[in-house]
């Protein structure tokens, strides 16, 4: 054990005087989770607020249909329209080519008679449904075009991602269908008029009666709320927690070309008790970041526009995910450090399979959009087990308990990890390179 | 030869991964309870390389090394307590300064308190450094550091020394100390193994040497008796010269 404390000196002293590394040590997971989390937001919400998209829109409807639409999109703020560019009316061919140079990503082409073509189109189906409930009373088929469906057209820029064309399909769909159910209620109520001019029927606005809610159960009294802040920074933070592997694996590398590790593997002491020393000072170094970086979740995203970071009253569990998700990125670290012959290698292998790891892992995509057989091999990320642990702690309110699977997984990471490391290093003796 | 045998070579053979060339060859060699033994050779000879061997960092592949009577690989934890080694290179935490680089070392074997800071005090007047003590160790000469780092293999006291080179690049006066100081630790009971390209040094304290080349002991014996017995060569560097030949190594 005083072996364990002296190393421990040992290694806090080298840290403290090296000024520059720990600058960077605690800044740049500080700038790395607050710039992270703005550019994924600012790449989807704040479209919600400030920068409005610029749509391309071809109204040659100019009828119920055309108009609600138009009113439709400009209400959801996301976008605005653009109809006529230096007072010229947008037409087809110039929203096609407009958007074909880059200069627009969206444009919707209202074809002419669209309002016409779905009124007729009802009219004959309430008129089917009337003559069949009338049997013979062939007048009310006269007069009734029997017509073709219509193509409302969306050009895209084929540079936006496909989520968001699928996200603004489905909306302007569901827009669409909105206005038809109306439709068919309005003529329906026409129709029946025609047939019983004798009632005086009130005409009405049909209204939805189904309505989403979207709530979050979680094991707590007052429900954290699922913001981009509160999703953001545990992924960001884990991700920046694993970058511990550069410096700790350069300080073994380091120990090792200056000499020093030779000397210490002819005295009588474990390199068990040298890695962990290593292991303890990096610790704190991994718990004063992740704390630095929850306090920029919580006073500095906010000073964006953000949603500052909730923290619930699951302080303890939290500490703990820290602390082990530490440990399983600091085993890591040493193992690479150990195994790595120089700092370009760790620094390369390091830096690159925690990109991978961490994209495997989920923390850039969630895992329930991936593939099943992608969903098995996220679950060997140890930055997967980290998320879950702490979206649990984060997003559902989950007690210690809760999220035992992960942190005894990653405890056996750094046990594993750790072992290899002691082992190779008994095998291969650190004899210059 | 009255003491006995405290470290016994057998059959020792070293290849390096990826080289056909054995960097040891088949070395046999006893070495005496308390002498001052010198392993002598060009660079490349393999001097290095014995001995980290023979402080348990390599296996002896086929061959076999005991220390007091432990195998160097099995009973490997029990010889670290009685060894030191000065290593051929720097072997130090240059930001730390030279003081607590010794502590920790010290620690390292061991030693704590009251007893390891008198030792350290001893060793740095004893060094001439006791003024730069509190200095970063990138701040000291080359002879400070060798000076540091030859203290850092004996705070403990070994009852057998490996030193590697330990007047490489040093001045007349460090040297002199150095080589008084190991006088000194001979006369407390201490085997000291030491490499050097140092003929005359070699000569003035070294009880036996050992003259290799390619991994093969040419030569063993006290360096006057060596000598003595091939008259034609007036000292040993002429000898050394003879049994190596004068051409350049790699
Ligand atoms: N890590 C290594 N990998 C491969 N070959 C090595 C390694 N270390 C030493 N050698 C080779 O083994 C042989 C002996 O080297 P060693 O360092 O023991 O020589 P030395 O006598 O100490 O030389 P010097 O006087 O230059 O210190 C040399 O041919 C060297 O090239
Ligand atoms: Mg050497």
């Amino acid at each position: 054990m005083f072996k364990f404390f002296a190393a421990f000196r040992k290694e806090w002293l080298i840290l403290e005087r090296d000024i520059a590394g720990m600058m960077l040590l605690f800044t740049m997971p500080i700038l790395m989770v607050v710039i992270l989390t703005l550019v994924q937001e600012f790449g989807w919400n704040t479209m919600a607020n400030e920068p409005q998209m610029p749509v391309l829109f071809v109204n040659n409807d100019s009828d119920t249909v055309g108009n609600m639409m138009e009113i439709g999109l400009e209400k959801a703020k996301i976008f605005s329209l653009v109809k006529e560019i230096n007072s010229v009316p947008v037409t087809r061919e110039m929203a096609e080519m407009l958007i074909q140079q880059g200069d627009y990503q969206i444009g919707v082409i209202i074809p002419e008679n669209t309002t016409n073509t779905i009124r007729s189109k009802i009219q004959l189906m309430v008129a089917k449904t009337m003559s069949s409930l009338m049997r013979n009373d062939p007048d009310l088929l006269e007069g009734v075009p029997n017509t073709d469906s219509i193509e409302i057209v969306v050009l895209f820029d084929p540079t936006v991602k496909k989520t968001f064309q699928n996200a603004f399909l489905s909306a302007t769909r569901e827009f669409n269908s909105k206005i038809e159910a109306r439709m068919v209620f309005r003529i329906f109520q026409e129709e029946i008029q025609k047939i019983f001019p004798q009632f005086k029927i009130p005409i009405s606005d049909y209204q939805e009666t189904v309505f989403f809610t979207a709530t979050y159960p979680s094991g707590e009294e007052e429900a954290i709320y699922p913001s981009s802040t509160q999703h953001n920074v545990p992924s960001w933070a884990i991700f920046a927690m694993f970058f511990i592997v550069i410096p700790l694996s350069s300080s073994i590398i380091k120990e090792r070309d200056e000499g020093s590790l030779i000397r210490i593997m002819t005295q009588p002491v474990s390199y068990m008790t040298i890695f962990m020393a290593k292991v303890a000072v990096y610790l704190i170094v991994c718990f004063i970041q992740f704390i630095l970086m929850v306090l920029a979740g919580i006073y500095l995203l906010p000073l964006f526009n953000m949603p500052a970071l909730e923290l619930g009253h699951q302080y303890f569990a939290i500490a703990i995910m820290a602390i082990v998700s530490s440990l399983a990125a600091l085993g890591y670290g040493i193992m690479v450090g150990t195994i790595s012959k120089t700092h370009q290698q760790a620094a390369a292998f390091g830096s690159v399979s925690i990109v991978i790891l961490a994209a495997l892992g989920g923390l850039w995509v969630p895992i329930y959009l991936m593939g099943y057989s992608m969903r098995n091999l996220a679950a060997l990320s140890p930055l997967n087990w980290a998320h879950e642990g702490f979206i649990s702690l984060f997003l559902r309110g989950s007690s210690l308990a809760g999220v035992f699977p992960e942190i005894a997984k990653l405890l056996i990471f750094f046990a594993v990890t750790i072992s290899v490391a002691a082992i190779y290093r008994t095998l291969k003796p650190p004899i210059s390179t | 030869m009255a003491e006995p045998v405290i470290i016994r070579i057998e059959d020792l053979s070293k290849f390096y991964k990826g080289s056909d060339e054995p960097a040891i060859d088949n070395i046999s060699l006893d070495i005496c309870r308390n002498e001052i033994f010198g392993l002598l050779g060009p660079n490349g000879a393999g001097k290095t390389t014995i001995i980290s061997i023979l402080c348990g960092l390599f296996s002896p592949g086929n061959g076999k090394v005991t220390i007091e009577g432990m195998d160097s690989q099995s009973d490997r934890n029990k010889i670290k307590h009685i060894i030191g080694i000065v290593p051929q290179d720097i072997a130090l935490y240059p930001t730390l300064t030279g003081l607590e680089n010794l502590q920790f070392f010290g620690n390292m074997y061991g030693l704590r308190g009251k007893l390891l800071k008198e030792r350290i005090d001893e060793y740095l007047v004893r060094f001439g450094l006791d003024r730069f003590a509190k200095k970063r160790v990138t701040k000291y000469s080359g002879g400070m550091k060798r000076r540091v780092n030859l203290i850092a293999g004996l705070l403990h006291k070994p009852k057998i020394l490996f030193l590697d080179e330990p007047t490489v690049g040093i001045d007349v006066q460090s040297r002199n100390v150095i080589l008084d100081f190991l006088h000194e630790l001979k006369a407390t009971g201490t085997t000291i193994i030491y490499t050097s390209h140092y003929m005359e040094e070699a000569e003035r304290l070294c009880d036996r040497v050992a003259i290799i080349d390619s991994g093969k002991i040419l030569a063993v014996g006290n360096p006057r008796k060596l000598v003595e017995e091939n008259p034609e060569y007036k000292n040993l560097e002429n000898l050394f010269l003879e049994l190596t030949g004068k051409d350049l190594r790699d």
